[in-house]
C-alpha cells in the first residue's frame, strides 16, 4: 500500500492541480447571482450578477415570465412591474453554464379589503348573527399575510354606533356580532390602514312578542283581528308575515293562515255551537278565545 | 382521457369540551397513467368558524388535484384554455398571464407532483370562502425550448383560497409563501 501511493504521488499531484486549476478557470467565468432574500411586491431593485461577458436572464414568477439579455458584472434591474405578484420568483442566468437563486415576494401594505357580511337580513336583537368576514389585500390583490387589524364599524339606522376590532390571521379577519334592538339597515364598514370597504344589512323585527287577538262577533261568524304585531324590542312585524287562526268547533277543526296587513292580521270564521279559537304566529302562541255560540 | 379516481375518506370525529372536531384523510389516486392527478391529503381538524361537512372535503380534495394537474398541464403545454375548471378570479388570471409571457419567452415548466398535505385554516360561515395551507412536494423544470436551465426539487408552501362554484370549488387565489410566514 504505501509503495503503491509513493509511487503514484507525482501523478495525484498533478491531477489535483488541474483539477484546481479547472475550477478556478470556471468559477472566474460563471456568472453567479445574488438575490435578496424577500422583497416587498412592487418594489424595483437590483440582482448583483457577476462574471464577465453576455448572458441570458430569465425571471419566472407567479403571474410574469422574463427573458432578456445580459451583460454580466453589472447589477441586473428588476421593474417594479416585475415583482407584483406575491410568491416565490426563480432567477435564472445562463451563460456556458445556468446558475439560478429563488427569492420571495411579499404582499406590499394592505390596499383593498374583500368584505362579506351574513347574513343579509338578520331579527333584531339576536346574539352573534351577524358574520363579518375580511380578507386583507394589498394593491395588486396579493393576500396580506403579515398581521394587520381590521376594525368593524357598527352603525346602525337609529342608536349610537360602535366598533370591534380583529386581527388578521393569514389575511383573514373575522367576527360575530350581536344584532341591534332596532330594526331598520344596518352598515358594516371593515377598516385597515386606509382601506375601507362598507356592507350593508337590514335588521327585521324579531318573533312576535304578546301576541293578542279580539273577536268581533257578526251574526254566525266572528271577525278575529289581532293587536299590532310587534317583536319584544317594539318593533313592528313587516306585512306578509304570516299569522295562523286556529278554531276548533263542533264541526271540527279548521286553521286559516292570513298575512299581516297594516300591522295587524284579521280573519273571518263561520260558528257552528261553542268554539274555541286560539292564535299563532311562527313559534309563538296567542292568547285563546271562546265563544259560547249565541254571537 | 379516462381515468378512474379513487377516494378514500377517513372521518374522526371527537369530542373534547364538547366541540366536535373533524379531520379528513382524503387521498386521491388515479390509475391514468399520463396525466394522472396528484395525491391531496386534506386535513380540517379544527377548522373554524365553521367545521367541514364530509362531501364538501372530498369535493375540495378532488378538486384541488385537479386544479393542480390542470396547472401543471397549462404550463408544460403553453395552453391556459385548461385552467377555467378549476381556477378563477386572480388566480386565473395570473396564471393565464404566466403562461401567455412562458410562450413568448419560449420557456416551459414541467412540475413533477409527489404529493400534497392540504391543511384546512379558515372556513367562512357563510360557506363562501375556505382558506387552506398546501405544503406540497414538487420538482419543477424550467425549459428554455428544449433546454433545462433550472431545476428544484423542494417542499414548497402554498397560501390557498377556494370558493364554491355551482358544482365545483374554484382555487381563487394560490400564493406560495416562505415557510417562515406562519
Amino acid at each position: 500500500m504505501q509503495r503503491t501511493s509513493h509511487i503514484n504521488f507525482p501523478l495525484r499531484n498533478r491531477l489535483a492541480g488541474l483539477a484546481l486549476l479547472g475550477l478556478l478557470s470556471g468559477w472566474a467565468r460563471a456568472a453567479e447571482l445574488r438575490v435578496p432574500a424577500t422583497v416587498e411586491a412592487g418594489k424595483s431593485f437590483s440582482i448583483a450578477a457577476e462574471g464577465s461577458g453576455q448572458a441570458t436572464f430569465y425571471l419566472v414568477g407567479p403571474d410574469h415570465v422574463v427573458k432578456r439579455s445580459v451583460a454580466l458584472g453589472s447589477d441586473l434591474v428588476i421593474q417594479s412591474s416585475d415583482v407584483r405578484a406575491a410568491g416565490r420568483y426563480r432567477a435564472i442566468l445562463c451563460s456556458s453554464s445556468c446558475t439560478s437563486a429563488g427569492f420571495q415576494v411579499e404582499a406590499a401594505k394592505p390596499a383593498h379589503l374583500s368584505f362579506f357580511l351574513h347574513p343579509s337580513r338578520v331579527p333584531v336583537s339576536t346574539p352573534q348573527s351577524i358574520d363579518a368576514t375580511a380578507f386583507v389585500f394589498d394593491q395588486y390583490f396579493n393576500l396580506v399575510l403579515t398581521p394587520a387589524v381590521v376594525d368593524f364599524r357598527i352603525t346602525p339606522a337609529s342608536g349610537a354606533g360602535f366598533s370591534r376590532q380583529s386581527s388578521a390571521r393569514r389575511g383573514v379577519a373575522w367576527m360575530r356580532l350581536d344584532s341591534t334592538p332596532h330594526e331598520g339597515r344596518v352598515q358594516v364598514t371593515a377598516v385597515s390602514d386606509n382601506t375601507e370597504e362598507a356592507r350593508v344589512i337590514q335588521q327585521v323585527a324579531a318573533e312576535a312578542c304578546g301576541l293578542r287577538m279580539k273577536a268581533i262577533p257578526s251574526g254566525n261568524a266572528v271577525t278575529l283581528e289581532t293587536d299590532p304585531v310587534r317583536d319584544c324590542s317594539g318593533n313592528a312585524l313587516p306585512d306578509g308575515t304570516v299569522v295562523s287562526f286556529t278554531k276548533v268547533d263542533r264541526e271540527g277543526k279548521s286553521t286559516v293562515d292570513t298575512p299581516i296587513k297594516k300591522g295587524i292580521a284579521r280573519v273571518e270564521f263561520s260558528l257552528h255551537g261553542p268554539a274555541q279559537i286560539g292564535v299563532a304566529c311562527g313559534v309563538v302562541l296567542g292568547n285563546e278565545v271562546a265563544l259560547n255560540g249565541k254571537l | 382521457m379516462t381515468s378512474i379516481a379513487h377516494f378514500a375518506l377517513e372521518l374522526k370525529k371527537f369530542s373534547p369540551r364538547g366541540l366536535k372536531v373533524a379531520s379528513f384523510a382524503v387521498a386521491i389516486c388515479t390509475l391514468a397513467a399520463a396525466q394522472s392527478l396528484p395525491q391531496v391529503h386534506l386535513d380540517a381538524s379544527g377548522l373554524a368558524p365553521r367545521p367541514i361537512e364530509e362531501l364538501t372535503g372530498t369535493t375540495i380534495a378532488r378538486h384541488y388535484a385537479l386544479a393542480w394537474r390542470d396547472m401543471a398541464g397549462a404550463l408544460e403545454s403553453g395552453r391556459s384554455e385548461v385552467l377555467s375548471e378549476e381556477f378563477t378570479g386572480v388566480a386565473k388570471d395570473r396564471l393565464v398571464r404566466r403562461i401567455s409571457e412562458q410562450n413568448q419567452a419560449g420557456v416551459h415548466v414541467r412540475i413533477v407532483d409527489h404529493g400534497h398535505q392540504l391543511k384546512a385554516v379558515f372556513y367562512s360561515t357563510d360557506g363562501s370562502a375556505m382558506q387552506l395551507v398546501d405544503q406540497a412536494q414538487l420538482e419543477i423544470q424550467i425549459f428554455d425550448g428544449n433546454k433545462l436551465i433550472d431545476t428544484q426539487n423542494a417542499s414548497l408552501e402554498y397560501m390557498v383560497l377556494m370558493t364554491p362554484g355551482a358544482d365545483r370549488w374554484y382555487v381563487r387565489d394560490l400564493e406560495e409563501v416562505s415557510a417562515k410566514t406562519f
